[in-house]
């Protein structure tokens, strides 16, 4: 007999994977994200295609391909094999987001109108300043419902790591089919439903602060 | 001496030359009406005084003094350019509210960060906010909205968006005041009180340069017309010269067709 605490147990500790890499992953890729995004604006023109060409390669692949290449490519084709499995999901889940973030953000960037810069240039603002005072918060009321999008699809997206090994939470139920045990299966979407209904609210939070202007 | 000299202005986007060569100046005081069709040119010049569209060739000069050059190099530098812009105010068709800030907000952020460098600012925060903030309010009352300070450019609508706008140019106590067809995104039945707001510049002696389609208005509100056809000065001179008895065919025929519409 399986107690249920022993279950709980298990679920518990796939979860921290799950949300181990969620974090990480969010918090390393909305930064490189954004340089990913300078990139693809740039004005110089080879480092613009070539930035798209890495979106477009990112974007354009499954992300569980990307995870066993970069499980796997290091080491056959340089010798110098991944130490962590666990590193390697995080590099591909970094880098895979961080592409999906640079295409919002330029979306959302190249949203404002160019009269929001002509007027904070015309009223001798420097760069620097317009973009922090006028045109950033902007930018960030017009991606919130997008970036919430990804951020919901990331936290499912984590069990994917499962394909290179790591100890997810749906790994960790999937064990106890096998011993005819369907309800922590069940178990593990509760645990997500809980999880994008805390981000769902939070999201909705931040959509209402920035409710007092319209863009 | 003229307030403002432009001389030989050119400006060309790739083979297309919008400008070809304008030169005249303006006293302190008088307001200057830029009309003609769309497409003659009159927005880019307005957009050339203000650095937003840098011009191929030609010079500037504000009282006397060349803030720009079009064959020294120095003088394109994005600090000398900042700097240098705000001998210039501009009022635009499309207003060009910041969405985030309230109407006070929006007059007197630029003042703001302006004066975050000085001195005064440093030693005495409070009292440089508040002599900024006094002075947005009543500017934001000379157009006629002193129970607005606090409301969003959203909940504005009408020629109150427009009439912020003014106050916002004027916050930085510009030289010259530019206004690119400042009624045009408006409903017809709202003109009326921006044109007021403007006129009531006039009659205070404020330096302005008028790019608009309202004829009537150019007419009794300004000191000088330019007339613009395809990137030229083709007329220029009192508005009893150029409306009552224009010189040129061109300006004549443009005159016709408006006014007959």
């Amino acid at each position: 007999m399986i107690s249920l605490s022993s279950i709980i147990a298990s679920l518990n500790a796939g979860l921290l994977e799950n949300l181990k890499l969620f974090f990480i992953t969010l918090l390393l890729s909305a930064p490189l994200g954004l340089v990913i995004t300078l990139g693809s604006m740039s004005k110089i023109k080879p480092l613009r295609a070539l930035t798209r060409t890495f979106v477009w390669i990112i974007r354009g692949t499954p992300l569980m391909l990307q995870l066993f290449v970069v499980l796997y490519g290091p080491g056959l084709l340089f010798g110098m094999p991944m130490k962590s499995r666990f590193t390697a999901a995080v590099i591909a889940f970094v880098i895979n987001y961080a592409a999906y973030f640079s295409e919002i953000y330029r979306g959302g960037i190249e949203s404002i109108p160019k009269g929001q810069y002509e007027a904070g240039q015309v009223l001798g603002m420097t760069k620097v300043q317009i973009f922090f005072k006028v045109i950033l918060l902007q930018v960030i009321k017009r991606i919130t419902p997008s970036m919430g999008n990804e951020v919901i699809t990331l936290t499912k997206d984590t069990s994917l790591a499962r394909v290179i090994g790591i100890p997810e939470i749906i790994m960790s139920a999937d064990r106890f089919t096998k011993k005819g045990l369907i309800g922590p299966l069940f178990a593990t979407g509760l645990y997500f439903l809980a999880m994008n209904g805390a981000l769902t609210i939070l999201l909705g939070r931040l959509e209402k602060k920035m409710d007092y202007f319209k863009v | 001496m003229a307030i403002l000299e432009v001389k030989g202005l050119k400006k060309r986007f790739d083979s297309l030359e919008v400008l070809k060569g304008i030169d005249f100046s303006l006293e302190k005081g008088e307001a200057l009406a830029l009309i003609g069709v769309s497409g003659s040119g009159k927005t880019t010049l307005l957009r050339c005084l203000n650095f937003l569209e840098v011009p191929t060739e030609g010079q500037i000069l504000v009282n006397g003094q060349v803030i720009f050059d079009a064959s020294n190099p120095a003088m394109l530098s994005e600090k000398e350019i900042r700097h240098n812009r705000l001998h210039f105010g501009m009022v635009f068709q499309q207003f060009n509210l910041f969405p985030q800030y309230t109407a006070l907000q929006n007059v007197t952020l630029a003042q703001e960060l302006l004066e975050k460098d000085t001195a005064e600012y440093k030693q005495n925060k409070k009292a440089v906010m508040e002599r900024i903030h006094e002075r947005g309010a009543e500017l934001l009352g000379t157009v006629g909205l002193s129970d607005k300070l606090d409301y969003y450019p959203h909940q504005l609508s009408g020629g109150p968006p427009q009439r912020v706008a003014i106050a916002r140019a004027l916050m930085l106590e510009p030289d010259i005041l530019c206004f690119d067809e400042p009624t045009s995104a408006l409903d017809p039945e709202l003109t009326g009180e921006v044109l007021k707001v403007i006129r009531g510049l006039a009659d205070r002696n404020t330096t302005m340069v008028i790019v608009t389609h309202e004829m009537k208005f150019a007419r009794d509100v300004s000191d000088k017309v330019l007339f613009m056809d395809q990137g030229v000065v083709v007329e220029s001179g009192s508005p009893q010269e150029v409306f009552e008895n224009p010189k040129e065919e061109r300006t004549r025929q443009f005159l016709e067709r408006y006014f007959a519409e």
